[in-house]
């Protein structure tokens, strides 16, 4: 088998979606009129109909035989969108999609599952869903049941099962499917964590035999252990398409400043009362260098210029570490260590360092609250500032190294 | 997992190449009809696999079982009897006691609904696995189909007693009776298809339909003899399941054959409509699709 066949070309495929339910609906009749007159083909993909927005734009990428590629991005982005057109469920607007083999896909784990027939039962109707014949499930049966682990309640109705448990029927069905390229869509979400690391080691056997995976998932830290290759979509536009380590940084730069927006839109980022201000944030090394990216371990500093109006005595600062998966990993303020300062209509620095940096490879950013010596003296928050990267050391999931959010200090003892 | 059933794509699989592209797949009506046989083919162990699960699910958890197959024709049955005895309509001249002739008509009239709703219907009911799978779409029309055949065998076994009570023993015409009976779901099955991509897209369809369907039953011969006279007699030309409704009910129950042309035209228009329907679902999915999870 080369390893060099392309299995999939997309290309430079668009795709348009209405969102207001009238308008998509009258759409659909003249779509329907338009494939059914034989008068469809490529839509000038830069035009688009009212209330229309691009779901995909311009997508183009292709897989060679063996690879696991992720596809990531925030929610809205485009990637379940892409996902359906390689499947097939939908059309382009534009562009092409050309793939080579068999396609499996786990899209919803148990689609198809009748709640009130047996595991055993609902274990052959799956099957015939993802295209086994009778004879093939007869053969896999006992597999499909020793991988599920639910011996013991496979006789019972589908509806008496957890949905943890119909996960696992679910996925043990589908893994025994033989593809060419397998699409995965959030189906590792849910599921005990134990369940989830017999798939990922199942599905790095896959991959080792020549199947090609696509992976849609919000689990990025997860998916180091099967994907070498990471697609990112960030407003239906493929942002990144290359080594994972990038990918899953871009991905969180694009989930930050979502947020960011997001949080902007709804509390107004803005000083409530005009005497004080935050005016710049930024990053940068001991030394007071600028710099936005950092190994884990090293000194990041903050820098917070401040501006006022009047001059304010024993003003307080409240600054919270964020992570755009993570959240909020820690906040710290200049009164917890006694530090008072004094804001001066000139302007000031003030500098945070937070030495040994702990966190390990990703993107994170900084929510920052400027106070007066009185709880009530609110004067400016600003939020999603003074990003930054950190680059290294490199991650492994395997077990031989560090792996995770955080970096552990840490000593090993034998008492032989 | 085990070795011996290591999980590996063939490289033979590498020959099938599937390309998508926003072209109508009814340019090439013969491809298309290619692919829908070969779909069809492929979707037979799962149309059987989702017949099997309906039927199984469909009574499990009922304490009736499968007397709710027999009900609807026994109680539409008894009410029209009733109203019949109160003198409420005329049934007019019936061949056979009004009691078997209206189970006839009501048996047949419901495979034939239940033929023109399916397709809305299955496409309504498996959404979610419309949606998230691909599989041979032909194998939900098979189920549909099995499942209409299946109601209507049933149904047919409460004509055994009914002919045994009235007498009434089926003549050698009898055997034509089936191709009647199929094509009158044929003509059920076209006209379903054809209105479901609007019915799945605009629920004023499925909405007009439970509305018009009691008036569209009145209009059918089904509770009364064939109107004759002009211009009423014109009601079994154009309501497309009237003739092969009469037609099917006149070779089951051994009575003059009267609709005998009428009944092959319908037949026959159905069968040449019957490919460009399936053309229509097929063809329309992707359309629908988007709308279902967009």
């Amino acid at each position: 088998m080369s390893q060099s066949t392309n299995i999939l070309e997309v290309d430079h495929v668009w795709k348009a979606y209405c969102r207001q339910l009238k308008r998509s609906m009258w759409y659909g009749v003249k779509d329907l009129g338009l494939q059914l007159s034989g008068r469809a083909g490529d839509r000038d993909p830069q035009h688009l109909r009212p209330g229309e927005f691009h779901a995909i734009r311009d997508a183009h990428f292709s897989m060679k035989q063996g690879e696991c590629v992720a596809m990531i991005g925030p929610n809205g982005a485009g990637k379940s969108t892409m996902l359906k057109m390689i499947n097939g469920l939908i059309k382009p607007d534009s562009g092409s999609i050309t793939i080579r083999g068999r396609i499996g896909a786990l899209i919803e784990l148990g689609t198809g599952f009748n709640p009130i027939l047996s595991g055993r039962e609902n274990i052959y109707i799956n099957g015939a869903v993802l295209g086994m014949q009778k004879s093939e499930v007869d053969r896999l049966f006992d597999q499909i049941v020793d991988f599920s682990e639910l011996e013991h309640v496979i006789d019972s109705p589908v509806k008496t099962y957890s949905t943890g448990m119909k996960v696992r029927l679910g996925y043990s069905i589908a893994a025994n499917l033989r593809p060419t390229l397998l699409l995965m869509d959030e189906v590792l979400a849910v599921g005990d964590v134990g369940f989830r690391m017999k798939c990922f080691a199942h599905l790095r056997k896959l991959v080792d035999e020549g199947v090609s995976i696509i992976i849609v998932t919000h689990a990025v830290a997860m998916l180091s252990r099967v994907a070498t290759r990471s697609i990112v979509f960030g407003q239906g536009r493929i942002i990144h398409d290359g080594d994972l380590e990038t990918g899953t940084i871009i991905y969180e730069e694009e989930l930050s400043a979502r947020a960011t927006a997001h949080q902007a839109a709804a509390t107004g980022n803005e000083s409530s009362a005009t005497i004080a201000r935050i005016e710049n944030v930024q990053t940068c090394n001991e030394e007071g260098e600028l710099q936005t990216e950092f190994e884990t371990g090293e000194t990041v500093a903050l820098q917070i210029e401040l501006g006022c109006d009047q001059p304010v005595n024993r003003a307080r600062l409240v600054v919270a570490l964020c992570s755009p998966v993570h959240g909020e990993l820690g906040s710290v303020s200049t009164p917890h260590q006694q530090f008072e300062f004094q804001l001066d209509p000139s302007g000031q620095t003030i500098t945070l360092t937070l030495p040994d940096f702990p966190l390990m490879l990703g993107s994170y950013h900084f929510d920052i609250s400027l106070y007066g010596p009185e709880t009530t003296d609110f004067y400016h928050r600003n939020c999603g500032r003074g990003s930054f990267r950190i680059v290294g050391p490199e991650l492994d999931p395997n077990g031989y190294g560090l792996f995770g959010a955080l970096k552990l200090e840490h000593h090993w003892k034998s008492d032989r | 997992m085990s070795n011996a059933d290591s999980i590996q794509p063939d490289n033979a699989d590498l020959d099938q190449v599937t390309h998508y592209s926003s072209e109508s797949e009814i340019r090439n009506p013969l491809k298309l009809l290619a692919d829908i046989v070969g779909d069809a083919m492929r979707g037979r162990e799962l149309a059987w696999r989702l017949f099997l699960r309906n039927i199984r699910g469909m009574y499990r958890q009922t304490l009736l079982g499968l007397f709710w197959a027999f009900l609807p024709p026994i109680a539409n049955t008894a009410i029209w009897i009733f109203l019949r005895s109160q003198n409420v309509f005329d049934s007019g001249d019936t061949s056979v006691h009004p009691t078997l002739f209206i189970l006839t008509g009501m048996i047949l009239w419901q495979a034939f609904i239940d033929a023109f709703q399916m397709p809305l219907q299955v496409v309504s009911s498996n959404r979610n696995m419309i949606s998230k799978l691909h599989f041979p779409r032909e194998s939900l029309l098979m189920v549909g189909v099995g499942e209409v055949l299946f109601n209507l065998a049933i149904r047919m076994l409460l004509l055994i007693p009914a002919f045994l009570y009235f007498q009434v023993a089926p003549g050698s015409m009898s055997l034509l009776f089936p191709l009647a009976a199929i094509g009158l779901i044929l003509v059920g099955l076209s006209m379903g298809l054809l209105i479901m991509p609007l019915g799945s897209l605009y629920q004023d369809v499925s909405r007009f339909i439970t509305m018009a369907l009691p008036f569209w039953m009145i209009i059918t011969p089904i509770i009364y003899a064939p109107l004759k006279s002009w211009p009423a007699s014109m009601l079994n030309w154009i309501n497309p399941p009237a003739s092969l409704l009469i037609l099917s009910r006149d070779l089951l129950l051994g009575a003059p054959l009267e609709h005998v042309w009428p009944g092959i035209a319908f037949g026959v228009a159905a069968l040449l409509l019957f490919i460009p329907a399936l053309f229509v679902y097929r063809v329309s999915m992707p359309v629908l699709i988007e709308r279902m999870s967009a």
